[in-house]
């Protein structure tokens, strides 16, 4: 009896290790920028299939599998994210004229408000496309992002900027592997409409001056068919389709620094090819608040610019009400964040 | 009419017994194989036959109870009169049917004969039967949305019908809103790639090419040495010191030099102080970057109008 007892005292109980992802990227010294992607309100069909596809985007430094409740306010995800290290929110909603994205920066702001004028999923995408790619480990890295034409001197583009940028953990380049680079996120500003198109690719690198028949030889494994050829030197030497021609797009070639898989070299060509995977985002920055859906609001779309260091919450109720009697949803948002400044 | 009626039965009851005495020749040809196996005693014939007599002998009762039909040989002759009136027509029509169906009945059942009469007696009931049938047919009715309604009330039914198409069209009609409000701004791509598309493709690529000429631009460097080797890693090591100090050197980046580079992500906090993070007085401070955006430099604006675009890589202005 005595020596069951010692037995049940000897037991060792191994403590579980939380296995704790690094905050802080080891090289460049930065806090690994980690987001939530959750919705504001009821979203329809499509729109959830939207939640996660930008869920995937933001891979893999976000919670895929986020459960979000009905009561759950933005003081809940607020909570949460200070002891995860979640840096970043972008909040769908949804109101009668459009739905909406919201790029926050926790715990403080600012808060960009998108008007998505329009959007196609990731399944669309793969749906329009004849061979839709998607290998192993394209979400296993964060992806690369690309602005483009934000440069025109607005303030309010130049904070989308920084935010958009900082969205994504920053890449060394000096100890950079090229085959964690496998996706990209373009923002593309249109300075005649206004609006952001939004898109997202994955690379794929393919060398240059091979024919198509050698280098699926090389990737495959397989045993080619030779039965059309007289010769096995024919393998090697005669053209395949014409489709080498887009590959010599000189602007899309690349050297290689390392070996990239079994078909990339160091030191020979490679030609850059992208293809969309989505989601697909018209976006339209309507608003851009100082705190976390509160705040002054310092850029306005329809109200024009507004006065930076507006603190007032009268003057700002006023604003909102005149500006954007549309926008219901946002407006209750913004007092719920009221709300949490005020028990803060 | 009896006489006759009784001339035409015996007749018939000749000709029946005739029937099924062939019938009875067929009925081992029927039987065909199993015939041999199947050895039925004496005994048991006599107990079949007495069944066969009670079931036959059942069945007329019902017939007397139901409608005038022919009854077995035996009976033919006691019969009463409306039932022979019955049977002359029957038999008529049944010489008829059957020439027609002399083969089909030679390999039916023994108890057809008798049901036969009754088939022919169905038919006469078809007609009738059809005359209704035929009379409904040919009634001219309005054309109305709900079609011929039995019942008396068919205003309402007809006003109820009305009201539940009406609420159905409203509720669908609700759906379809609520769905589109759903779909707002949603578009499904198209399969080809158009202009604008392609356009955007492009920026990106350049974007990727960008990056990937100045990792290996970067990279090149370190070329053929390996950072798991002791001796390589202390050669790479030095590069890098080499290049922090050079940075030390700088008070500030100048603004041509951050336009003819990449931009860094830093933004604001890079562009200010050293180009290494921990260096940086707000370093790893949670809102830093946000803080001032709005007293950052001009120069990273005119990289990104210089470039086209703004490229994230941390440290692009170390160069080793």
């Amino acid at each position: 009896m005595a020596r069951i007892g010692n037995k049940k005292k000897q037991r060792f109980v191994k403590p579980i290790k939380v296995k704790k992802q690094s905050e802080v990227d080891h090289v460049t010294g930065e806090k690994i920028p980690k987001s939530f992607v959750f919705s504001r309100g009821k979203l329809p069909g499509p729109l959830k299939q939207l939640q996660m596809d930008l869920r995937k985007l933001m891979l893999p430094y976000t919670a895929l599998n986020l459960k979000e409740k009905k009561r759950n306010n933005l003081k809940d995800y607020l909570n949460v994210a200070g002891p995860m290290g979640v840096t970043h929110f972008l909040m769908l909603s949804k109101t009668e004229t459009a739905p909406y994205l919201r790029v926050a920066r926790t715990p403080q702001g600012p808060t960009l408000t998108f008007k998505i004028q329009e959007y196609s999923l990731a399944v669309e995408i793969a749906q329009s496309q004849l061979r839709p790619r998607c290998p192993k480990d394209l979400f296993k890295n964060p992806p690369l992002i690309v602005l483009s034409g934000f440069g025109t001197g607005d303030q309010h583009l130049k904070l989308a900027t920084i935010m958009f940028q900082n969205i994504f953990p920053a890449i060394d380049i000096n100890t950079v592997k090229l085959s964690t680079c496998q996706r990209i996120v373009l923002l593309n500003y249109n300075k005649d409409t206004k609006l952001i198109d939004f898109r997202h690719y994955s690379i794929r690198l393919q060398p240059v001056g091979v024919t198509r028949r050698l280098r699926k030889f090389v990737q495959n494994h397989q045993v080619p068919d030779l039965r059309s050829l007289q010769d096995v030197s024919d393998f090697v030497t005669k053209a395949g389709y014409g489709s080498e021609s887009e590959a010599d797009d000189e602007a899309a070639t690349v050297t290689l620094a390392s070996d990239l898989g079994r078909v990339n070299q160091a030191s020979t060509k490679s030609a850059v090819k992208l293809q969309e995977i989505g989601p697909r985002l018209t976006l339209q920055l309507i608003k851009v608040e100082e705190g976390l859906c509160s705040g002054g609001i310092i850029f306005n779309e329809y109200g024009g610019e507004k006065k930076q260091d507006n603190k007032s919450d009268k003057k700002k109720a006023q604003e909102v009400a005149s500006s954007e009697d549309e926008d219901e949803d946002m407006n209750e948002d913004e007092s719920e964040g009221q709300e949490v400044d005020d028990e803060d | 009419m009896t006489d006759v009626g009784n001339a035409v039965e015996l007749v018939r009851g000749a000709k029946r017994r005739k029937k099924m005495g062939s019938r009875n020749n067929k009925r081992p040809r029927m039987m065909g194989g199993s015939g041999n196996k199947v050895k039925i005693d004496k005994k048991m014939k006599k107990l079949f036959q007495k069944r066969a007599r009670e079931y036959n002998s059942d069945d007329d009762d019902d017939d007397g109870e139901k409608a005038p039909r022919v009854k077995k040989e035996s009976k033919i002759l006691v019969r009463s009169h409306e039932e022979e009136v019955g049977d002359e027509e029957f038999s008529e029509g049944e010489e008829e049917r059957k020439d027609v169906n002399a083969d089909v009945e030679l390999s039916e059942d023994d108890e057809n004969g008798e049901i036969q009469p009754g088939i022919t007696k169905f038919t006469e009931g078809c007609r009738a039967f059809r005359a209704a049938f035929m009379s409904i047919l040919k009634k001219n009715i309005s054309d109305e949305t709900l079609g011929p309604i039995l019942s008396a009330n068919k205003k309402l039914v007809a006003e109820k019908l009305a009201e539940e198409e009406a609420e159905r069209k409203v509720k669908g009609e609700a759906r379809k809103a609520k769905q589109l409000v759903g779909e707002k701004g949603h578009v499904k791509p198209a399969t080809y790639l158009d202009s604008h598309e392609k356009f955007l493709i492009g920026v990106a690529t350049k974007g990727v090419v960008k990056l990937f000429n100045a990792v290996n631009k970067a990279q090149h460097a370190q070329k053929g040495l390996n950072p798991s080797r002791t001796k390589d890693a202390k050669a790479i090591n030095k590069r890098r010191k080499e290049a922090f100090f050079s940075e030390l050197g700088k008070p500030t980046l100048s603004a041509t030099n951050s336009n003819a580079k990449l931009n860094t992500s830093g933004g604001a906090a890079d562009t200010e102080g050293p180009a290494w993070a921990p260096l940086r007085d707000n370093y790893m401070l949670t809102n830093s970057k946000l803080k001032d955006w709005d007293k950052m430099p001009d120069n990273m604006m005119t990289a990104a109008e210089d470039n086209g675009r703004v490229l994230e890589d941390s440290s692009s202005d170390e160069d080793d």
